[in-house]
């Protein structure tokens, strides 16, 4: 195939040797028929020797000319064939780099945060030799960067949806546990009722720790904020509440610090999943338990069961899967990983710097160990220790503070209906000075009435205590009493002991008809012992 | 999208009045524990001894180092006698949830629960008499 350029050099000589053959042998045929016939044929016939020696010279060299065109465009031909086959071999190669490093290389490029444009006016500086690349590859890289920032941006959105869904949820399930928590406080002297709002409850707590499950896989944040630090202990308690067995959990030996409040709900919902994970893969029967000391680089809460040790393999499996979600779970990926709460926990430890590591546990089980950081913790007061018990209820929180008579009044609201009406806790209640028809005090505040006419109005109550002092004093000074004022209306049942044979003594010592003085106070009793009704009543 | 409100249920409290004033101040103070009740009290299941809401109760020894932080705080209050209603208000917990943990002080008898002392408030009329009649006599 390479000797084909040089023949036709070579040939262009022999040539008219070729020719010379058959127009000898076309002459020597001729000769011999002019002499081989008579005298008068021999014009003719050499006639026609000659003109069909010319035509076998004519059609040779056509014949011969036509070959070496022949030769020529098979030469011709070769050489473009393998030209063709030089490129498509260096087309194949240019689809081989641009498979398997050039698209890599701009999808990298453009995952670090450039649209589909700015990767196509960058080309260059991601490698000097892409920007040689022709039109039709930067036509495919273009198209296949589109396709990729369509399809995270789909991604993205599905995401967003999903985190806000679970906003609604997690709104809602907030609403309902702060109700819960009122109507347990209503309802909380009817056991049955508060038994089944417990329940309601924690089935709400459930549902809550789904949803801020969803919102941290979404890439949110789980659930509400809490205002002050909360002690690790009730954080812990926390998470125990939105877990199913929460039962089978025992907190021992807690390290007393403060989470602060914006980090209270990332503890909660990590250590609530890891609690589950533990409830979940260990008997029913079985104990959970969990402490919590403080580290060097913060505090270190173990959970431990009891459950199926971990072999090295499914250790290493689960290890994968949190190195996994730490890198990023897309929800997509959340099918094949039927553990979503160490995905969800993967997650928060990255977002929020603590650290999880799953260990072999004494019990048998596995032991996670959840740390930390001292920068989620604090040093200021948090609010109590447990519901309400701390600074709020007890004065002196200790061991030696005795509860005696120096108690703080009471703060909070009644929730009891059982408490009568005519006591009165607070000094500006509203006065009962209507009724209803069915015999319900009707209260108007006072502050509705304009103060022109409350000044009237107690002007009038004046008047009328006046006139009614005077006619009771002109009536006691007709049975027989002295005219003395009228002793201070009873303000309590709390009567000192003796104040009843004080008064029966003085009784005595002022008439002599003992039953008669008798009849006289108990006559006289219902004038004044309501003190609430006293000269309110129109 | 809001959920219902609840309209609380307070009695002796005027509706416009509940509504303006105790607004407010319940959204702060909610709930700043992160635990639920059932948490603390035990649900459903749970034993509850037949204690009332003047039931005294008396502690008999100091929280030993396993009790949680209502027990405890329960203990130190019932240093003197106090009733169950009272323990209530001070814990700021349901009744309901006071009685367990009452329940769960009895049965390992760190705390004793005892009937109320009835007291008279107003004196027995034939007492008095009788009372009277014999002063008289001497």
């Amino acid at each position: 195939m390479v000797s084909v350029d040089s023949p036709p050099g070579r040939r262009e000589l022999p040539y008219a040797r070729t020719l010379l053959l058959p127009a000898i042998l076309m002459a020597a045929a001729t000769g011999a028929a002019v002499a081989l016939v008579t005298e008068p044929a021999r014009l003719a016939v050499g006639l026609c020797g000659a003109v069909a020696t010319l035509l076998v010279i004519t059609a040779a060299a056509e014949a011969v000319r036509r070959g070496r065109a022949l030769r020529v465009l098979r030469a011709e031909h070769a050489r473009h064939s393998a030209y063709l086959e030089r490129r498509a071999a260096s087309h194949h190669e240019e689809m081989v780099r641009l498979g398997g490093e050039v698209l890599p290389n701009v999808l990298d490029f453009m995952r670090r945060g450039s649209t589909p444009h700015e990767v196509m006016r960058r080309l260059g500086e991601i490698d000097p030799s892409y920007t040689e690349l022709g039109e039709p590859q930067r036509k495919m890289i273009r198209m296949v960067c589109d396709i990729v920032d369509h399809q995270d941006s789909m991604r993205e959105s599905a995401e967003r949806s999903f985190v806000d869904i679970a906003r609604r949820v997690q709104a809602i399930v907030h609403q309902q546990n702060k109700e819960l928590r009122e109507m347990e406080e209503d309802h909380g002297r009817n056991p049955e009722v508060f038994d089944d709002l417990l329940r309601i409850d924690h089935g709400t707590a459930l549902i809550g720790r789904l949803a801020d499950s969803i919102s941290v896989i979404g890439g949110g944040r789980p659930g509400r904020q809490w205002p002050k630090p909360v002690a690790l202990y009730s954080v812990l308690r926390g998470a125990m509440s939105r877990i199913l067995e929460y039962r089978r959990i025992n907190l021992a030996s807690i390290a007393k610090v403060n989470i602060k409040g914006t980090a209270v709900e990332q503890v909660i919902h990590a250590a609530a999943e890891l609690l589950d994970n533990a409830t979940r893969y260990s008997p029913p029967g079985s104990k959970v338990h969990v402490t919590a000391t403080e580290v060097q680089s913060g505090v270190c809460i173990e959970i431990e069961d009891a459950g199926v040790s971990l072999s090295e393999e499914s250790r290493a499996r689960i290890e994968g899967l949190l190195e996994h979600a730490k890198r990023g779970t897309d929800v997509q990926d959340l099918a094949h990983h039927p553990r979503l709460g160490l995905s969800v926990v993967g997650r928060l430890c990255t977002q929020y710097g603590m650290d999880v590591s799953l260990r072999a546990s004494a019990y048998g089980g596995v032991r996670a160990i959840l740390i930390v950081p001292s920068k989620m913790m604090t040093t200021e007061p948090g609010v109590g220790l447990a519901h309400g018990i701390g600074a709020a209820s007890i004065p002196q929180p200790g061991p030696d503070a005795l509860p005696g008579p120096k108690r703080t009044p009471k703060k909070r609201r009644p929730t009891s209906p059982r408490i009568p009406d005519t006591v009165s806790l607070e000094d500006d209640v509203p006065e009962v000075t209507e009724w209803t028809a069915g015999g319900l005090p009707q209260r108007r505040s006072r502050v509705k009435m304009p103060l022109s006419q409350r000044l009237a109005e107690q002007a009038v109550w004046e008047r009328e205590d006046a006139e009614r002092e005077a006619r009771q004093a002109a009536e006691r000074a007709r049975n027989g009493f002295p005219a003395e004022p009228e002793p201070e209306p009873v303000k309590d049942e709390g009567l000192p002991p003796g104040h009843f044979i004080g008064a029966f003594w003085e009784g005595l010592k002022q008439h002599t008809g003992s039953t008669q003085a008798h009849q006289q106070s108990s006559s006289n009793e219902p004038a004044h012992a309501p003190a609430d009704d006293e000269g309110n009543l129109k | 999208m809001t959920p219902p409100q609840r309209q609380r249920r307070s009695p002796g409290q005027e509706p416009y009045a509940a509504s303006s004033a105790a607004g407010p101040p319940s959204k702060d103070d909610g709930t700043p524990n992160p635990e639920r009740l059932f948490v603390i009290g035990g649900e459903g299941g749970g034993e509850r001894a037949d204690i009332d809401l003047v039931t005294l109760i008396v502690a008999r020894a100091d929280p030993p180092v396993s009790a949680t932080p209502e027990q405890a705080a329960l203990l130190r209050l019932c240093a003197a006698p106090l009733s169950a209603a009272e323990l209530s208000a001070y814990l700021g917990l349901p009744f309901s949830v006071v009685t367990v943990l009452l329940t769960d002080l009895l049965a390992t008898e760190l705390v004793q629960a005892r009937a109320p002392v009835v007291r008279q408030k107003v004196a027995d009329r034939n007492l008095l008499e009788a009372v009277m009649h014999g002063l008289q006599k001497l």
